[in-house]
């Protein structure tokens, strides 16, 4: 019936349908449009606590939590069955999915739906979720001095923004070295505490145990272990918007080199402890191991499966003639509460409770609590386990000894590693040749997310 | 039906040359085999053993009966049987959107195919280019829209945009105008059919494999849809099992390193994976028998 | 009943035949047309909107796309889209239809029929539930293919996922899902070319390979013309592969390496749903492009 061309007639007719669908969708999106231009709703809103809160009702407090932290919010009910909960299981914004903020901004955009309270399993949600109009301040009113006064020093500092915290931190990550007791002492070795001492050692472990490893650096927060404990300035956040970086200081070129000799005799690998080649030819050659809080748990029980009464803590090398001791932070999730939440009282009080209370904090949190008086609580339940050799002080001291001008911008470090220099690092280059290309992306990256940026 | 093509005599003229071109066919097909299969394969032991063997023993063994129970168990356990609730999830959400789109794909299809009709070109058009819109952008949209329907929230807020399947009704559309004769039609017609009774009894019985072809890559898109019920779901009850395969990787150490004592282990991941995608093959089994016999129908009627 | 392809029918009545076929035709897309817009046409058109317009929906003119192109990752991500389409097309077009030709000529029951469901397998393991296939697929310490990437010099996972590696590990990955879908398609499409036509090419003498290259594959092309077009915008979408092997190598390849991720951060990393518009809507005007040429050249739309 077809085998001819469509008649002239035919082909107006087409075009004037387009003509009147494209009319018809332009006039829709425009409806569409001003609907929700209206649907702010921001009427009967009252300024309290530093912002403006919205009329406050007796619903269900909406509490959006990892699978780990499911546990804190089920205990919380369980203990205070009068609260209306509820409790939703999100992926916690690991691996960068971006989840909280995808949802944020789609909340925004329709005026409703906002969790009243978030875990987030990374700490820089505040350098959007402020922008976005999401994260309430916590220190004008809403959470006591007192309590804020508690945390680990510089434990919410990937919180504040102009100085207004926006933020609780759940657990802190403070790298330190983490060692094998038994091994170390039947080779006849000491721990190192300066990192020409760690340096020594890594060479002398080459040539007399062959095989064994006095660290890592495979991993994409390496930089956070041991550039950040090295004080390079790559990552300084120095306003809201505003970042400086420059990574071919003195501070970073003496750990890279530190690390490319070691790397080249083989006692530093460059596969990763979550590797597979790390678990299966690496596992029982563990030395020494610069590492963060949560290692203890995650790597050395878990996935090596060391054996308990082996793997001890020790305050991680510091540089020769440094006067104050200085660490890197690998992580630590944090808590943020809706501005828009409408049952501010209630989310308050859970939010307290998750970060401070002895009951979640003290005794079953996985990572080390970011809250002083609760991290206490947390060694003491951490030694009575017994899987750990020696005392864990070294921990407690390093808490309050994170490096402070290494940031939590909103472009992620780890990230920009793992593409610029891990690559570079399997073809066989060395880290202090890719620290330029280094800067230069983490620069480029900081750009792309509206940041000033000096080198 | 018959289906004559069994023992018809084949050329025999040049038996070596045909003896090496079988054997090369053969050979390119085994090739792929491997090539598809292995992975699903090495999957599928993966199931059997803990985290310890995943990683030292050989990747093709098995690992034990035991091993695969207490991965089931502690799959079950990860938030009380979540597992179960996103299959029955994901079933209801890709069922009722299979049945909405086969009952409006396989109509359209047809008509664009065997019908004239003003706007019939405007309209394929229209349903290529939005098959061909990244979805991205997409999301806010329609999310929007929902929300102005006030869907959100419920399972209609995934169920509707997964009714709409264009690909559906291009397949039908390709079908109709590849394998069904308009003179069939026509003869209908003439014998006095509405054109509802052509579509019927005339069109209907003939596009047997295309239904199943239709409702299979329907059902699967729905079943492995990630990305639409992660961003328009509100609670974790909610979930289809594709975003929980998602949470589950998310709680490996693996790919996350600071999971505290719940983390799930890559066996257990590979056991998720498995029972996520068994219903998808059993669907596929059924509508693969359904697939061939109607094709030969249109042709061996006569 | 005759049957023949060509036989005039359209010269009977049809004045009065074509407006009840018209209104008939209406009738039955009508719910569909329902969907199309609310969730096709809609949305799109949505996006095109943002496309020119800034956060506060003022019409800003092509910046969005100028800022964009603008973007550090926008010519290396073009690029390696570009390459990955190169691959990815010539693989599927050749592989899918080869082997279909080849289980349609197998043609003994059970064994095609289970080739096909061989073939399918990976089709429904989507997203996620690959990353740990692959994963451990490309890790030469436990892969099951170690010795095959150790021949291929590569002894570390960081080795194969080097830069180089990426379009064709895409490829691999796109194509073990994909494939067979399409597999599945051109078999069934196979199986409507008529006994007749295929009995009188082979009365005329042509061979296994002739009837391939002059009777099936023409009557295939329609089939083939819309794999290459749904292929091509997904290839030049790419987004679950990188996404994926990003995942299992915890970002060392495979992030920021697509124009779709590129849209993805934008939209949802960077709060600039405008700028993201703006990279789709240049994904969708390729892609239509490539579309219309496929589509004109090969009579898509005549309804024969």
């Amino acid at each position: 019936m077809s085998v001819y061309k469509p008649s002239a007639a035919q082909e107006t007719g087409t075009s004037r349908r387009r003509a009147a669908l494209l009319a018809g969708c332009a006039a829709t999106v425009l409806f569409t449009v001003t609907a929700c231009g209206s649907g702010g709703g921001t009427t009967g809103t009252t300024t309290k606590d530093g912002f403006a809160q919205a009329a406050q009702n007796d619903g269900a407090l909406t509490v959006w939590v990892d699978a780990t932290r499911m546990d804190a919010a089920k205990q919380y009910q369980a203990l205070h069955p009068g609260v209306k909960m509820d409790i939703v299981s999100y992926d916690g914004d690991a691996n960068g999915s971006n989840y909280l903020q995808t949802k944020v901004q789609l909340f925004n955009r329709t005026g409703k739906g906002w969790p009243d309270v978030v875990f987030s399993s990374q700490n820089n949600e505040a350098s959007w979720a402020v922008d976005a109009g999401f994260a309430a301040p916590l220190n004008k009113g809403l959470i006591p001095d007192a309590t804020l006064g508690g945390f680990a020093k510089g434990a919410n500092d990937v919180c504040t923004v102009d100085g207004t915290m926006y933020c609780l931190r759940n657990d802190l990550s403070q790298a330190v070295l983490w060692y094998n007791a038994p091994l170390l002492k039947k080779f006849g070795y000491t721990v190192p505490t300066t990192w020409e001492e760690y340096q020594a050692l890594g060479e002398k472990v080459a040539k007399e145990h062959p095989g064994y490893l006095v660290g890592d650096a495979g991993d994409s927060f390496t930089p956070e272990i041991y550039l950040w404990a090295s004080k390079c300035g790559a990552n300084h956040i120095t306003g809201p918007k505003s970042v400086s970086v420059n990574t071919t200081s003195e501070a970073c070129t003496k750990m890279a080199k530190l690390l490319d000799v070691l790397i080249k005799d083989k006692s530093m690998s460059i596969s990763g402890v979550f590797s597979t080649d790390f678990a299966k030819n690496e596992a029982d050659k563990v030395l020494l191991m610069p590492g963060p809080a949560w290692y203890g748990g995650a790597v050395f029980k878990d996935g090596l499966k060391t054996p308990a009464k082996q793997i001890a803590v020790a305050p991680i090398p510091q540089w020769q003639g440094d006067t104050s001791p200085s660490t890197g932070n690998v992580g630590g999730g944090t808590w943020l509460l809706s501005k828009h939440s409408t049952h501010i009282k209630a989310a308050t009080d859970f939010l307290k409770w998750v970060t401070t209370d002895n009951a979640y904090q003290g005794e079953k949190a996985p990572g080390f609590p970011a809250y002083a008086p609760a991290a206490e609580n947390w060694l003491k339940a951490q030694a009575a386990s017994g899987y750990f050799a020696g005392d864990l002080t070294a921990l407690k001291d390093a808490s309050s000894q994170v490096w402070s001008d290494w940031g939590s911008g909103q472009f992620s470090q780890e990230a920009i590693w793992a593409a610029t220099v891990k690559p570079g690092l399997t073809q066989g280059k060395t880290i202090e040749s890719l620290l330029p290309g280094w800067q230069d992306s983490i620069a480029k990256y900081a750009k792309a997310d509206g940041y000033k940026v000096s080198q | 039906m018959s289906r004559t093509r069994h023992g018809e005599p084949r050329q025999r003229r040049r038996p070596p040359q045909h003896v090496a071109s079988r054997l090369l066919a053969g050979s390119v097909l085994t090739v792929f085999v491997v090539f598809f299969v292995l992975p699903v394969v090495w999957l599928l032991l993966a199931a059997t053993k803990t985290d310890q063997q995943l990683v030292h023993d050989n990747p093709l063994s098995f690992g034990s009966w035991h091993a695969l129970t207490a991965n089931w168990h502690a799959l079950t356990a990860f938030q009380d049987d979540a597992i179960l609730v996103w299959l029955r999830n994901s079933a209801v959400y890709a069922a009722i959107s299979l049945v909405i789109t086969l009952c409006l794909a396989i109509p359209a299809g047809y008509a664009l195919a065997m019908t004239e009709f003003r706007g019939r070109r405007a309209l394929l058009i229209a349903t290529l280019v939005v098959m061909l819109m990244p979805n991205a952008t997409l999301v806010v949209p329609l999310f929007l829209e929902i929300n102005a329907v006030h869907l959100i929230g419920t399972m209609w807020s995934i169920i509707l945009p997964y009714s709409f399947y264009p690909f559906g009704v291009y397949l039908t559309y390709i079908y109709f105008t590849t394998a069904v004769p308009k003179d069939l039609l026509a003869a209908a017609r003439m014998d006095g059919c509405s054109e509802f009774g052509v579509f019927r009894h005339v069109a209907l019985p003939l596009a047997t494999p295309v239904i199943a072809l239709v409702g299979f890559f329907s059902f699967v898109a729905n079943w492995t849809n990630y990305f639409l019920p992660y961003v328009m779901l509100p609670e974790s009850d909610q979930m289809p099992v594709q975003v929980g395969v998602g949470s589950l990787l998310s709680n490996v150490p693996s790919f996350n390193p600071t999971v505290g004592a719940l983390a799930i282990q890559r066996p257990q991941l590979a056991l998720a994976t498995l029972v996520a995608i068994t219903p998808v093959l059993v669907v596929f089994l059924f509508a693969q028998r359904f697939l061939v016999s109607g094709m030969l129908a249109g042709a061996t009627k006569e | 009943m005759t049957l023949t392809p060509s036989s005039a029918g359209s010269v009977r009545g049809r004045p009065r035949g074509t407006s009840r076929q018209s209104r008939a035709g209406v009738a039955f897309v009508a719910g569909y047309v329902l969907l199309l817009v609310a969730f096709g046409v809609l949305p799109t058109c949505y996006a095109i909107y943002f496309a020119f317009t800034n956060a506060g929906g003022a019409f800003t003119g092509f910046s969005n796309f100028v800022t964009t192109a603008q973007d550090f990752r926008f010519v290396d991500s073009l690029g390696h889209v570009a390459l990955y389409l190169v691959f990815w097309l010539l693989s599927l077009v050749v592989f899918v239809v080869v082997l279909a030709l080849l289980l349609h000529k197998l043609s003994s029951g059970p064994v095609s029929q289970a080739l096909r469901f061989l073939y399918y397998v990976p089709g429904a393991l989507a997203g996620a539930a690959s990353v740990l296939v692959w994963l451990f697929m490309l890790d030469p310490t436990v892969s099951p293919v170690s010795s095959l990437l150790e021949t291929l010099g590569f002894h570390t996972f960081g080795e194969v996922i080097a830069p180089g590696n990426l379009a064709l590990l895409f490829t691999i990955i796109a194509f073990w899902t994909g494939a067979g879908g399409w597999i599945v398609v051109m078999y069934g499409a196979l199986n409507n070319i008529p006994k007749d036509v295929m009995e009188a090419a082979r009365i005329d003498g042509a061979n296994g390979w002739q009837t391939a290259w002059r009777v099936q594959i023409p009557m295939l092309r329609k089939w083939i013309v819309y794999m290459v077009i749904l292929a091509f915008a997904g290839g030049a979408q790419l987004f679950v592969e990188p996404q994926l092997l990003s995942l299992a190598s915890t970002g060392v390849a495979g992030r920021d390496y697509s124009l779709n991720q590129l849209t993805y951060d934008f939209a949802f990393q960077m709060n600039n749903i405008n700028g993201a518009a703006a990279v789709s809507v240049e994904l969708l005007v390729v892609s239509v492009s490539v579309a219309g040429v496929f589509v004109a050249r090969s009579g898509f739309f005549d309804a024969d």
